[in-house]
């Protein structure tokens, strides 16, 4: 076959149809979300028998990829890392049920936090959940781990772990694509036991999954996806080097091949990682260098996080632990080469360059709605102080908005997780501050919103909640938000808020007046009260226009058929 | 043969556009690539670049080592520096003139032009203007490719080709815009780099290819002649600099007196 120009992200995603999936799901996050966007257009295209959907949040999407996977079919469930602390719950128990059809769950790690509040590393969280985790280099490792994914996950029943990093899931190349496998049929779980976690099921669940760890540690043993090569066989006869995933470009860009022949070398690709290669690379070097793109995971495991490094014998592992490479930040060729004492090329010097090199940081979209909420919000604020005579603060979240924190709106003074405003408020409430405000967009506040202002309501706690519904999630790209206009409403009415504290305001210029009076009446009211900021995002509009046919056609098609799913083959 | 380069811009630039195009002339020529870029924070106005790295040999890093990129193809002036650390020491800058001021602290023109004409290879034009002239404003990034196409290792053909499978999608007359965007912005730098060749100095040749209204194409000897001997006048970096300064579109058909610049 010949090969395409795909992206890393849109190679998983051939990888994954190309190995017979039945479903997709996943939430959108920056690196991971064109992983789902390929599936959904391909899925499209070609008229594919594949169901899907951009879930409410990645805990729901990893449930629903269990769900196929306890019928016996493969699923794909794509996120990026902090997504992975939202889907922690059904990802460790997982590992304990173990899957029936093949369940993948691909991580998109954002080392350097391009676009994230953290560098947590997923293959961690592998080792936590005792799963089996692959790392691929390049675009067609990720095709080919892909497919690599779903045979381990059905030989060993267990759900593997792909891990991504942002330099592989948003960098293009050509990938050459193989023959497809057809999907699995329907085969229900013969067991329930074991998807029954009751503490009488899971002690006999977590026995095996400890008992399964030799024979995941016996295929890593083996496993092409971690070659080992010792150049000669006189032990301490030169340095050694244990690399994993794209870490890997980074070193062979900066080593010639000549210089390379001088180490031994073990290449990672698959955890568990395999230690009898491990230590045959040990006792062969006079000292290991550990290279890997994130947390020193591998580092810290071989060299007892310090405590055996050069001591008991054991050989001096070199790294991000010892400060030879960036322990923070995102590798490069660059790194290598200085950790190594390569010479780093020279580069163009230009004479008051530093002078004149402003920055030039994201920033809210001319005629954004957003920009107008904030703008009546801080009119209120500025004639404002908390009961104890401090600036009034404002709880924010995670999207477009996150923004605000910036010049020139300087609006909202945290920004912690998705969906962490509403619970940081009542926090703030129940601290003494008063008046205590949030914001979260539509997307977010269906993500992870809705909980903390059920707490909210339970107790009618004086916070007021700004809701910016733009109809649409923007930072990513413009994908579906679960809920827009009066669906906010009514889910806020649903959840408890009165009806009179659920005020509708539009963010526009000639409307700031009459919003900064409902706001000032809200913040007034010594309850819980709810502002909705309703207009929709500029620069996806079109993408909005759209939503909104389909899901009228939906709701004509639905008509008098109550069974009728909600979503159906991703559109 | 190992060919690095950075396409930078602001968000909505298209800069993804000219990477897609650059990629495809790659796979076409047989040769390895990757190419990474940014996306997310990033496409809210701010900075968006992609790294390509083109070579006959599988290519390793995704990312571009300090000194190691050939060429720095960017949409706009105050991001055309931004990536010099990656540039090799006898690297080009390939740019539009065109400032996209969306941030407070903008640099001054009398404080960015004399950093970015000090480049020493460098082919600079304003493409904004060249793509409103080619039919379609917003074909800049086409004009800037076009700029580029000189030094990159593709044909004009193949580039052109590509440029039309980009926008055949979307009728006729965007693909005739992009193309008429991509031969202005080849004509101007070929303009610029005869100029250079006969001797003249690289920031006068910058300040006049910044003002070209139509690119001269094919390009004449006799125009080319004609041109050198002005700037190479005892006054010729003055009217080089009260050309640019002038701030107005001029026709290169014959030599323009800066007091009687043509209307843009």
């Amino acid at each position: 076959m010949s090969s395409l120009i795909l992206l890393g992200d849109e190679a998983v995603a051939r990888g994954a149809i190309d190995a017979g999936i039945s479903a997709a799901y996943a939430y959108p996050g920056t690196p991971s979300t064109e992983i789902f966007q390929a599936i959904e257009d391909e899925v499209k295209a070609r008229g594919l028998a594949v169901r899907g959907l951009w879930s409410s949040n990645e805990k729901v999407a990893l449930e629903e990829g269990a769900g196929v996977s306890y019928c016996g079919k493969r699923a794909i469930v794509s996120m990026k890392h902090v997504g992975l602390n939202v889907a922690a719950d059904p990802f460790m128990n997982l590992g304990v049920s173990g899957v029936h059809g093949g369940l993948v769950i691909v991580v998109a790690d954002d080392p350097g936090m391009h676009s994230s509040q953290n560098e947590q590393d997923s293959r961690c969280f592998a080792d936590f959940a005792m799963v089996p985790c692959l790392e691929p280099a390049d675009q067609q490792q990720c095709y080919n781990f892909t497919r690599e994914a779903f045979e381990l996950s059905e030989r060993f029943q267990t759900p593997v772990l792909l891990r991504l990093v942002t330099r592989l899931a948003h960098s293009r190349s050509q990938v050459a694509l193989a023959e497809p496998r057809a999907q699995n049929p329907a085969s229900y779980v013969e067991d329930p036991a074991r998807f029954t976690l009751i503490p009488v099921n899971a002690r006999r669940a977590y026995a095996k999954l400890v008992a399964k760890q030799p024979a995941l540690q016996a295929a890593s043993e083996e496993s092409a996806l971690n070659p080992l090569t010792l150049r000669d066989d006189r032990p301490g006869s030169r340095p050694g080097l244990l690399v994993s995933g794209l870490a890997w470009n980074y070193l062979t860009e900066a080593m010639s091949e000549e210089q390379l022949a001088g180490f031994h070398l073990l290449r990672i690709g698959q955890y568990p990682l395999p230690m009898g290669k491990i230590r045959r690379l040990l006792d062969a070097s006079s000292e290991v260098f550990v290279i890997e793109e994130g947390y020193p995971c591998i580092e810290r495991l071989i060299g007892g996080n310090g405590l055996l490094n050069g001591l008991l014998g054991e050989k001096r592992i070199r790294g991000k632990l010892n400060g030879d490479l960036p322990r923070v930040g995102e590798l490069g060729p660059d790194d290598i080469r200085r950790c190594f004492g390569l010479q780093v090329p020279a580069s163009l010097q230009i004479p008051g360059l530093a002078e004149v090199l402003s920055g030039r940081p994201p920033s809210l979209c001319d005629k954004c709605p957003h920009t107008d909420a904030y703008a009546a919000i801080k009119e209120v604020l500025a004639g404002l102080t908390t009961a104890d005579g401090e600036p009034v603060r404002v709880m924010g979240d995670i999207g477009c908005y996150s923004l605000g924190y910036l010049p020139p709106h300087q609006a909202i003074h945290s920004c912690l997780c998705m969906g962490s405003s509403i619970g940081m408020a009542i926090g703030a409430a129940h601290a003494g501050m008063t008046p205590s405000l949030c914001v979260i967009g539509d997307g977010t506040f269906t993500h992870t919103g809705m909980q903390p202002l059920l707490d909210a309501v339970s107790e009618d706690t004086p916070i007021t909640v700004f809701i910016l519904d733009n109809s649409i999630i923007a930072m990513t790209g413009g994908q579906p938000t679960m809920a827009t206009d009066e669906e906010v409403v009514n889910l806020v009415a649903g959840l408890g808020v009165a009806r009179e504290h659920i005020r509708i305001i539009e963010p526009t210029v000639h409307k700031m007046a009459r919003n900064v009076e409902v706001i000032r009446e809200e913040i007034a009211h010594p309850g819980l009260s709810v502002v909705v900021a309703r207009r929709a995002c500029v620069t996806y509009a079109k993408e909005i226009k759209l939503l909104r046919e389909v899901k009228e056609q939906r709701e004509q098609r639905s008509e008098g058929q109550p069974g009728c799913a909600g979503h159906g083959v991703p559109a | 043969m190992n060919y690095d380069l950075v396409i930078c811009g602001v968000g909505g630039q298209g800069v993804l556009s000219i990477a897609w195009v650059i990629d495809h002339a790659a796979h076409e020529a047989g040769l390895h690539f990757k190419q990474s870029e940014v996306h997310g924070m990033a496409q809210r106005g701010g900075a968006v670049s992609a790294c390509v790295r083109l070579s006959d040999r599988p290519v390793a890093s995704d990312l571009i080592a300090q000194g190691s990129a050939s060429l720095i193809l960017s949409v706009e002036p105050l991001e055309a520096l931004r990536y010099t650390q990656m540039l090799r020491p006898d690297g080009w800058i390939v740019t539009d003139i065109t400032p996209m001021v969306n941030i407070p602290d903008y640099p001054p023109g009398e404080k960015l032009y004399p950093v970015l004409f000090s480049v020493p290879h460098l082919v600079v034009l304003d493409a904004t203007q060249l793509a409103k002239k080619a039919g379609n404003l917003k074909a800049q990034n086409m004009v800037a490719l076009g700029a580029a196409a000189r030094l990159l290792p593709f044909s004009t053909e193949s580039l052109e080709r590509w440029i039309t499978a980009l926008f055949e999608a979307k009728g006729e007359r965007i693909v005739k815009a992009n193309l008429n965007a991509f031969r202005k912005g080849d004509a101007a730098s070929r303009f610029g780099a005869a100029l250079t060749e006969a001797g003249v100095p690289g920031a006068m040749v910058a300040q006049v290819t910044s003002r070209l209204q139509f690119p001269p194409h094919p390009l004449h000897a006799d125009l080319v002649a004609d041109w050198t001997e002005r700037l190479q006048a005892a006054d010729g970096a003055d009217f080089a600099r009260q050309l640019f300064e002038a701030g107005k579109a001029v026709k290169p058909e014959r030599v323009a007196e800066p007091t009687t610049p043509v209307a843009a």
